[in-house]
């Protein structure tokens, strides 16, 4: 069976290197077809069944660029998700999808797409970078990343997280929960590129979205040797910084 | 010459010089005079101190008539090199911050270089560097005459996140009184300012070998600013560089005011054509880099009122600063050295389109990394993914030797790019490829290096290599 990628807007959601997500799994799986849908043009997600969608990290204008294509499509990507469809938005893409977006700075204070009960604000003199470890549900190694990021995402500990972080932040620096996962959907802010830096999480997804033949990790030697000398250091309690730890 | 200069002689007096600014000035001059004694020169530290004493010292110290601030992510300090270099050669007395910081405290530091001690000015004209992320804290007080940016590309994702934060912060401190010197070629750089700014742009005409199509990961100007179609590329240089159009709309790339046309072959020339006119120059370095810095300094001399031939002579005049780089040929192999600055993709990825672009069969040793940003921070490796490392998936590269903590992301982000994972050596050592690299039937070595490893590392694995390339050859 052939999978289809769909990457939304790649032409403005393309920073940090988080593309090479879609590259990495596209190197797993050499047959699938990766559908590259611009900013106006109709998601194929709309009419037709793909296996993973996919929105990366966007700027501040980019973001509500996105926000605006999406709203439409609220109600189909909702049936998406709870039928099962694969969903991997990274960066501040998750943020798109949230009930709205608060920029002092740029002063705008605008709706998201409101699949998910939670609210960014975005502090354009707060950057934040930071790493993060935590534990997501289905793979037992450490998920790990970089955030690197303006806004902060706040909402009920009850919204389900993609990961629970053992070290860094979550959403905010007040939570342990990162990101956002709902059935097959997952939103997280780390960066890394993510599936490239964690190959157990990637396996568990291209397992999931591809049980039989089960496809193998590409460049698995390689991937395996960065991730296990990147979870040596974070281990190691001397790189982890103040401002790195959850405030309890 | 462009209408309305901007004026090139006379003093300006901040509006709130009084006694306070006069204290902050001999404060700095005092700290300034106290570090040359102890051999220290073109620091941040007198204008830190002249800013303890003054804070408001930037919009009250005396002023030449005309002040220009440089700024861009890439080739501003060599576009102020160049200009200043440009403007003594027209006789005047310039104001720089050449040897120092290009944040607020080093931009105090050089105006208190150009006041007496009654704080009255000394300078026709102040050439200043700029931090871009530090507009805020200089454009509103200081208001120049000048704001010139080379580009706006991508830097640190830690630091810049990404270009258009930078255009934003900038644009919120612009002046709408100051006049923009903008590369037309730059579709972000020209998006700068406000309505009521004046703008003169400059860019470098096509060759025809560029691309219609761009590629890598950088593209930050990729859809229309007014209908956000994707744009089409009249011509496509490297990252957001270039001409475009839009399909639907009609939008274009703002025509140069000033433009600097290709190499002509026959006589080693190029045209400079400056608005109606044109000059036909000899530049001392054709790099395309170089070029853009060339035209960045003509269309601010021409602002000034310079006549079109004396700009022709005076930029054929300029030679850019050294670069942080070194070549050369031992026993007919070039050993190269590349100082690639870490966390930062496009710089990355410049350095290693030059080493696919020099004939012949290569190897590589690589030490690119920022392991000194864990002792404050965090080290993200995340930018070795927005560097375009398929340049190196090239059957001229015969052995890339990657060394150092990062070793084993900088493989895989190789091999990701599409580099043969049998074509990659790894060792925990940094210089210790340098023993180990095979030089039999190799045509070039390339050392590549960051700079909080430039002598530990850089300059360890080019002695070694040079010592191995002479031993062959004797």
């Amino acid at each position: 069976m052939t999978l289809t990628i769909e990457m939304l807007f790649p032409e403005i959601a393309n920073l940090y290197g988080d593309n090479s997500n879609i590259e990495y799994l596209s190197r797993c799986l050499p047959e699938a077809r990766i559908v590259r849908t611009g900013l106006n043009d109709a998601p194929q997600f709309v009419t037709q069944n793909v296996d993973l969608v996919y929105l990366g990290p966007l700027t501040e204008r980019g973001q509500l660029r996105a926000i605006a294509r999406l709203i439409p499509h609220k109600a189909r990507i909702v049936e998406l998700i709870d039928s099962g469809t694969h969903f991997l938005f990274t960066h501040n893409a998750m943020e798109c999808l949230g009930t709205r977006i608060v920029n002092a700075e740029m002063n705008y204070d605008e709706p998201g797409v409101g699949i998910f009960d939670f609210s960014t604000e975005v502090g354009m003199f707060d950057r934040y970078t930071g790493k993060v470890m935590g534990n997501f549900d289905g793979v037992s190694q450490p998920v790990v990343g970089y955030k690197s990021q303006f806004s902060m995402v706040s909402g009920s500990p009850e919204i389900p997280g993609f990961m629970r972080t053992t070290r860094g932040i979550g959403r905010n620096p007040t939570t342990h929960v990162e990101g956002v996962r709902r059935n097959n959907f997952i939103g997280t802010s780390l960066i890394g590129p993510v599936l490239v830096m964690n190959p157990h999480l990637t396996q568990w997804l291209l397992e999931s979205m591809s049980p039989s033949p089960k496809p193998p990790l590409a460049l698995r030697e390689l991937a395996l040797a960065a991730y296990d000398a990147r979870l040596r250091e974070f281990h190691d309690e001397r790189t982890w910084s103040a401002f790195e730890r959850v405030a309890d | 010459m462009t209408e309305s200069s901007v004026p090139l002689s006379g003093e300006r007096q901040g509006p709130r010089f009084g006694l306070r600014a006069l204290a902050g000035v001999w404060m700095g001059k005092c700290a300034a005079l106290v570090l040359r004694l102890i051999g220290r020169e073109g620091t941040h530290v007198p204008g830190r101190i002249a800013l303890w004493v003054c804070p408001d010292l930037l919009a009250a110290i005396a002023r030449p008539e005309t002040v220009i601030v440089v700024t861009g992510t890439n080739g501003k300090t060599t576009t102020t090199n160049l200009l200043a270099d440009a403007l003594s050669a027209l006789g005047l007395s310039v104001s720089s911050n050449l040897a120092g910081s290009n944040l607020r405290d080093g931009i105090v530091a050089s105006l208190i270089g150009g006041v007496n001690i009654w704080g009255k000015n000394r300078r026709d004209v102040a050439v200043l560097e700029m931090d871009e992320r530090s507009a805020l804290r200089v454009l509103p007080q200081l208001a120049p005459d000048i704001v010139v940016c080379t580009n706006l590309t991508r830097d640190s994702i830690k630091r810049n996140a990404h270009p258009e934060f930078i255009a934003w912060i900038l644009t919120s401190a612009i002046s709408p009184t100051t006049t923009l010197v903008l590369n037309s070629d730059d579709l972000i750089t020209v998006s700068l300012g406000g309505e009521s700014n004046r703008r003169v742009f400059y860019g470098v005409d096509p060759t025809g070998d560029e691309s219609s199509e761009p590629s890598g990961s950088a593209v930050d100007a990729s859809i229309c600013p007014r209908c956000d179609e994707r744009l089409q590329w009249v011509f496509w240089r490297f990252n957001h560089i270039g001409r475009v159009r839009c399909p639907v709309c009609g939008f274009t790339s703002p025509v140069a005011d000033i433009r600097v046309s290709p190499v002509d072959s026959s006589t080693g020339l190029r045209s400079l054509a400056i608005n109606s006119e044109s000059v036909s120059v000899r530049l001392a370095n054709d790099s395309i880099v170089n070029v853009y810095n060339v035209a960045a300094v003509a269309a601010t001399l021409d602002l000034l009122a310079v006549e079109p031939t004396e700009i022709g002579s005076v930029v054929e005049s300029l030679t850019p600063p050294p670069s942080r780089f070194a070549d050369e040929t031992i026993g007919g192999v070039r050993l190269v050295r590349l100082l690639a600055k870490g966390l930062v993709g496009v710089a990355v990825s410049r350095a290693v389109a030059h080493i696919v672009s020099v004939p012949g069969r290569k190897v590589i040793l690589l030490a690119v990394d920022e392991t000194t940003d864990r002792f404050d921070g965090v080290e993200n490796t995340a930018w070795t993914y927005d560097a375009d490392y398929e340049y190196l998936a090239d059957p001229s590269i015969a052995a890339i030797y990657v060394g150092g903590v990062r070793r084993h992301d900088q493989a895989l982000r190789l091999a990701m790019a599409g580099v043969d994972p049998d074509k990659i050596v790894l060792d925990e050592s940094e210089t210790r490829g340098a023993d180990l690299v095979p030089l039999d039937g190799i045509d070039a070595i390339f050392n590549l290096h960051s700079n909080h490893n430039a002598v530990s590392t850089g300059d360890a694995v080019h002695g070694k290599l040079r010592t191995r390339l002479l031993e062959m050859s004797s």
